[in-house]
């Protein structure tokens, strides 16, 4: 496997860290003659490591070897029955065995051990990384070379409904943290000789691996090579989880809208592959980012796909009010309130204001604590455990809600007002957009409350600018609104039929444009009608 | 279809949006009132009037940058004039921008604190909408498109809702006669040139030229788009001088926001159309300030020849500012802001005329595609 850096080194900010004892750019150190010396050299790299194992046996009980592995990374049941067995069986022919060391390797590769994969090395400081990655190595007295199995075997879940993500209408699996099985998923769906994986460990220290999937043909190759490149400028210590990689190959790190998406859902993730995007796997967590991200992107699911497209236009449209809403609404309130109550119609300020009667504080401080309240009430609920935390939400909200109104510390209408606010921002399925429209919502009273309808116009046209500033990988963030790209605006608030999006995004650059071929005719209807004429007659 | 990786990634519809973002603002409150004192009934035809005389400066301005569409108009008239002349043309319009910034900043802090915030002093809404722009205009001319592409649904949404809604309350016999009472020629001509001054703003094609994917379409560009403002500004004129009629519209002082205070739909469905106004109104008010800022700043860097416009921008801040606190009183905002109108439209008609025609004699630019 090769290392990012070495793949794509054109793109090198900084000078490469110094590298630690578990890399494999120092000079090579050939395997000695005597196997003690070889086995002692890797003790002393792994120190007293008690899951690195080392077990003496004769090869065709001639030649002293020795098999080396971490116990806790490899399937010791394998090594056993698929390695051991066969080398130490010395019932078969023993003739056919080469008596010269330089041809066993050969001789073992291809007669006797039965695994998939394996290679063999000359370099003893090669070694040490090779075993951490799940490899049983050979060493025999007085070869040259080791010889190394792939029998790595993780413990990991079993696939289950991603939690993040739910759908009514669309498949069940989740990603999970392998990133073997998480390719697989990609790999069921999409069978495609054009779905490439490029894998290589990031992360000084954990050498995390990341693999970038693509589809040669559909995704522009401009776009890949700037994925590769801003990965290849990670130099950390540490990747755990896909969020780190978000991190470093983001635009703009200070924006508080994510431009890159994560998802849990393999479905969404060969959705985004066909358009021409690029994901990005990080072994160990159980999302995948898809680049480039773009608003639009951020108030879609798959149902809107998986459902007629009546419905699904109309659910986009929901979510989009609802996520304007939970920016826009107690900003609005409090404008209203405590500036322009004229704008209401007559009876329902009356009402309002009655209301509001017994409350000490200005519209404006009510509608902050309250918020604040109802943020550390969301916080709390993610922390506790699942089986109550639902219970508990709902009950502290009107438990919380009817105290705050009985106890003369907010009016009735704030307490709708802050609920239609938290229920709008669970309406939006990205998180971290809705996060983002969570926190520019506190912004925006502040500024209602100072300046009233004119602070939230200014706090808003400061945010569009900000998002049409905005760049993911070097697509504008508010394509295709604007800059305008008609044909794209097919899949944007609404989403059209199937059979009417007939190419793939334009500002993807994909080589290939055509989503659907050319001889599938231009309306699906037109198939069906004809079948009825035919009917007819 | 290469659309991330052009140089020139600015269509024409994108310049249309530009220009017509830009031209709607501050004028569209008081439009009817200057209307209606030039042309009494005759209000509408004093508006229209102005635009062919509106049009004769972007005419000479799209004329002279589509010689030159590779470069602004900066550059190229330091070829054209010498460099120290065009540089002091350029440092003019620089100044001018700047100084329509400032009054139309004031112009719009008058508005604020006449109608809505009645207890915020004018220098704090000022000063928070130019730290805006401020902050807005720190990004190169793409993004500044952007701007002004995705406002401009919302601006002329509302505008045309407001005149539709409020035909429903138009009388026509207060349009009548047409030509209006007792209209001299020399009251006609001063609306004439009160209303082509609202234009000023198509001179912000020549930021795009240089960017644009068919810089030959930027003639076609300002015409279309000043067609849709001249139709907008007209239509506004005529509903408001239709529900008022000219002698009280002339005692009003933003007569288009009575108009949108006056009209609902439906029973009570959406009694005040004044907030919606309002809100919208400050959007095409930052669009405008946007722009005018944005000249002021770019013709500034191109003068001083820095490398980019963003410092400078930050220079200017405390300029317009104080431009905007010069006028003492509402009636100095007011001839201010004419007498900026009236220099505006002589300087940005007869400077790239002039431009033309040194092009002309000395047979400069790249082929004309005529």
């Amino acid at each position: 496997m090769q290392n990012w850096k070495q793949k794509y080194t054109s793109f090198k900010h900084k000078p490469a860290r110094k590298e630690s004892s578990a890399q494999d750019n120092r000079p090579v150190k050939p395997l000695d003659s005597s196997l003690e010396s070889n086995i002692s050299f890797i003790q002393q790299v792994f120190g007293e490591d008690s899951d690195l194992i080392v077990r003496n046996f004769k090869v065709y009980g001639r030649h002293d070897a020795a098999i080396i592995f971490f116990s806790s990374v490899v399937d010791q049941n394998q090594i056993q029955n698929y390695v051991l067995k066969p080398l130490m069986n010395v019932s078969s022919d023993l003739s056919e065995i080469p008596k010269d060391l330089k041809d066993l390797p050969d001789y073992i590769w291809s007669m006797t051990v039965q695994v998939t994969q394996g290679n063999r090395t000359k370099d003893l400081n090669t070694l040490a990384s090779i075993l951490l990655e799940g490899n049983v190595v050979l060493i025999i007295d007085g070869m040259d070379q080791a010889l190394y199995f792939n029998l790595r075997k993780i413990e990991h879940r079993s696939i289950e409904q991603p939690q993040t993500e739910q759908v009514i209408r669309g498949s069940r699996d989740g990603f999970i943290e392998n990133l073997e099985s998480n390719i697989s998923l990609l790999r069921y769906r999409l069978q495609t000789p054009d779905f490439r994986v490029v894998t290589a460990p990031l992360g000084v220290r954990t050498r995390s691996k990341v693999a970038v999937c693509y589809i040669e043909g559909i995704a522009d190759p401009g776009l890949v090579q700037k994925v590769m490149r801003r990965l290849s400028a990670i130099n950390v210590d540490g990747i755990l989880d896909a969020g780190y990689i978000e991190q470093f190959i983001e635009d703009h790190p200070l924006s508080p809208f994510p431009q890159v998406q994560p998802t849990e859902r393999p479905d969404k993730s060969i959705a985004s592959l066909l358009e021409g995007r690029v994901i990005i796997l990080v072994d160990g967590s159980p999302f995948c980012l898809i680049v480039p991200a773009l608003f639009n992107q951020f108030f879609q699911t798959m149902d809107d796909y998986t459902e007629r497209f009546v419905v699904g236009s109309l659910l986009r449209m929901i979510r989009l009010i609802a996520l304007l809403f939970s920016l826009f609404f107690p900003a609005l309130y409090v404008s209203i309130i405590s500036f322009n109550p004229e704008l209401l119609p007559t009876e329902f300020a009356v009402a309002i204001t009655g209301a509001r009667a017994g409350v000490p504080f200005p519209a404006v401080l009510e509608v902050l604590i309250m918020e604040v309240f109802m943020e550390v009430l969301r916080e709390a609920t993610i922390r506790l455990p699942q089986m109550i935390g639902g219970a508990l939400s709902i009950v502290g909200v009107l438990v919380i809600g009817q105290a705050a109104v009985a106890a003369g510390l907010a009016s009735p209408t704030t307490v709708v007002v802050v609920a239609i606010t938290t229920i709008g921002s669970f309406a939006t399925p990205a998180y971290n957009a809705a996060i983002s429209s969570r926190m520019l919502r506190f912004p925006l009273i502040i500024l209602a409350g100072c300046f009233g309808l004119y602070g939230v116009m200014l706090g808003t046209i400061v945010i569009v600018n900000h998002l049409l500033f905005l760049e993911s990988f070097g697509v504008p963030y508010m394509t295709p609104f604007v800059p305008t790209i008609w044909k794209d605006l097919k899949d944007s608030i609404v989403r059209v039929p199937l059979w009417w999006m007939r190419s793939r995004p334009s500002f993807l650059n994909t080589p290939d444009p055509d989503l659907l071929a050319n001889d599938i005719p231009k309306k699906h209807t037109d198939l069906i009608f004809k079948e009825k004429s035919e009917a007819d007659e | 279809m290469k659309l991330m990786n052009s140089n020139r990634p600015i269509t024409t519809i994108q310049v249309m949006a530009v220009i017509i973002s830009t031209i709607i603002g501050i004028g569209i409150l008081s439009i009817p009132r200057y209307m209606a004192e030039a042309g009494d009934s005759g209000a509408p035809l004093v508006t229209a009037s102005g635009v062919p005389v509106a049009f004769l400066g972007c005419w000479f301005t799209a004329v002279v940058c589509r010689k030159f569409p590779n470069e602004t108009l900066f550059v190229f008239s330091r070829r054209l004039l010498g460099t120290w002349l065009a540089d002091i043309f350029s440092m003019l319009i620089s100044l001018f921008f700047a100084f329509s910034a400032g009054i139309t900043m004031r112009q719009f802090g008058e508005v604020c604190v006449a109608v809505v915030f009645k207890k915020t002093p004018i220098e704090v809404v000022i000063l928070l909408m130019l730290l805006l722009v401020a902050l807005s205009i720190r990004r190169n001319i793409v993004k500044f498109t952007y701007v002004h592409v995705f406002y401009l649904p919302f601006i002329l949404l509302s505008a045309i809702a407001i005149i539709l809604v409020a035909m429903r309350n138009v009388d026509v016999l207060n349009l009548l006669p047409l030509t209006g009472n007792h209209t001299t020629f020399s009251s006609f001509s001063k609306g004439t040139i009160t209303s082509a001054g609202l234009y000023q703003g198509t001179f912000v094609i020549i930021l795009l030229v240089p960017l644009m994917k068919k810089p030959q379409q930027i003639l076609k560009a300002g015409t279309i788009a000043l067609g849709i403002i001249g139709f907008i500004y007209v239509m506004i004129v005529w509903v408001t001088l239709g529900m008022f009629g000219a002698q009280e519209t002339k005692l009003l002082s933003y007569p288009t926001l009575e108009a949108a205070r006056s009209i609902s739909i439906g029973a009570g469905l959406l009694e005040r159309f004044d907030a919606l106004f309002i809100i919208i109104w400050v959007i095409s008010i930052f669009t405008t300030i946007f722009t005018n800022y944005y000249l002021a700043a770019y013709s500034l860097q191109q003068v001083l020849r820095h490398k980019d416009h963003r410092l400078i921008s930050s220079f200017l801040l405390p300029l317009i500012f104080t431009f905007s606190l010069l006028p003492r009183n509402i009636f100095q905002v007011y001839s201010f802001a004419s007498i900026t109108a009236i220099i505006g439209l002589i300087f940005l008609t007869f400077y790239p005329l002039l431009l033309w025609l040194v092009s002309l004699i000395r047979n400069k630019g790249a082929i004309s595609h005529e």
